[in-house]
């Protein structure tokens, strides 16, 4: 492949770039954009998205802000994903998904903390049975 | 040449003698009733017959010897079955031993291999938790705690954050909104993969979310790639496009993928 000798700046600015645009894929609307203008059938985009894997390298991931993205370029490697996201409700199932996801810890944390208040009710009824049976 | 065969010949002797006994026992019941037509007849008989005699007492040594042979081929028969038996047992553990040792050495690749592979991967404990505060801090991959439905916040970066990063910036394309997000900064985007020549007239604009800067002095550079990304990577026995910019519309090419 012929390549164009870029300088440093000039790589720099296009680490940004790539940086911005592989996050943006973590934004299923803006998957969906782009499956109903066609760029996901075209092969160039195809190999540059093959080419973006290289953001799964520890020392680039350390990078990325909003991980999400590398699961949704994952994806976007299957032909068969870039072909159901032409559809809006599958952008919005996969929306809805993930900010269900997104929510899971917290979920869970309130769980627990609701779990450890109602222990900590049950627990002032039974305090004489601890002293009766630790000797 | 075929010999002939010991029994063969001695059943022929045999068959001569008793031949030459009856001709004498007749010659001697005719002697008593006449004389002898042939003088020397008798004799000759006689004769003859401990020829005869002789000839079987050798075949039967002979035939002795020959016995006393056949047992010790026998013998040997055996020996050599006990051996090849023995053989064969050797080669079955031989062969039993090789499986153990194969699959031992197999197994032992295995676990160098997999321990390769955990040495390249290490990452200091000190990264993990670094890297862990910056995403979970900026609720990337945990919704705040008070988040309800109809906060604007996302695991995602929205359209605001998007138009106002680089890529942007880039050009302005008016579109019509969809969906409430605003399409026409999106377009931009898609200019970046295509027009490498851009990249040298844009001025270096100062990003204004962490998303978007990520410490770049410390030196980390994007892999080069060769700026046409309409041809095939290498590996890939496809046509080659040689123009990037052509959009293809042929949909029986992309359906002929082989993912």
């Amino acid at each position: 492949m012929a390549g164009v000798m870029e300088t440093e700046e000039q790589a720099r600015h296009r680490f940004q770039l790539e940086l911005e645009f592989v996050q943006c894929l973590a934004n299923p609307n803006y998957l969906n954009f782009l499956a109903q203008r066609g760029y996901l059938r075209e092969k160039p985009f195809v190999n540059y998205l093959k080419y973006l894997l290289y953001w799964k390298e520890p020392e680039y991931a350390k990078f990325l802000k909003y991980p999400h993205c590398l699961h949704m370029l994952e994806l976007l490697q299957y032909e068969h994903f870039r072909k159901e996201l032409v559809n809006a409700q599958c952008a919005k199932f996969i929306d809805e998904q993930q900010i269900l996801h997104w929510q899971h810890y917290s979920r869970k944390r309130t769980r627990l903390q609701q779990a450890l208040v109602e222990q900590q009710q049950q627990q002032p009824q039974a305090p004489s049975h601890g002293n009766t049976t630790s000797k | 040449m075929a010999r002939k065969p010991t029994k063969d010949k001695l059943l022929s002797t045999l068959d001569d003698i008793e031949v030459l006994s009856r001709e004498l026992i007749e010659m001697l019941a005719l002697s008593r009733t006449q004389k002898l037509p042939q003088p020397g007849e008798d004799t000759d008989i006689l004769e003859l017959l401990v020829q005869r005699d002789r000839e079987f007492q050798e075949l039967m040594q002979t035939a002795l010897e020959q016995g006393r042979v056949q047992q010790e081929m026998q013998a040997l028969e055996k020996e050599v079955e006990k051996r090849d038996s023995d053989i064969q047992q050797l080669q079955k553990q031989l062969k039993e031993a090789e499986h153990i040792l194969a699959t031992a050495v197999y197994q032992a690749k295995e676990k160098l291999k997999s321990i390769e592979k955990a040495r390249k991967g290490s990452i200091s404990s000190e990264e993990i938790i670094k890297y862990a505060h910056r995403i979970s801090a900026s609720n990337a991959v945990c919704a705040p705690l008070n988040w309800v439905p109809g906060d604007p916040r996302r695991p995602y970066p929205t359209d605001l954050e998007m138009r106002s990063g680089i890529l942007g910036n880039m050009s302005n394309m008016p579109t019509n909104g969809v969906n409430g997000h605003l399409p026409g900064d999106y377009v931009s985007l898609m200019f970046i993969f295509a027009n490498v020549f851009l990249l040298s007239l844009l001025d270096i604009l100062t990003p204004q979310y962490p998303w978007q800067s990520a410490d770049v002095s410390m030196g980390i550079l994007p892999p080069h790639h060769g700026n046409d990304f309409g041809l095939e990577p290498p590996g890939h026995n496809k046509e080659n496009e040689d123009d990037v910019e052509a959009m293809s519309t042929d949909s029986s090419s992309s359906s002929s993928d082989s993912d």
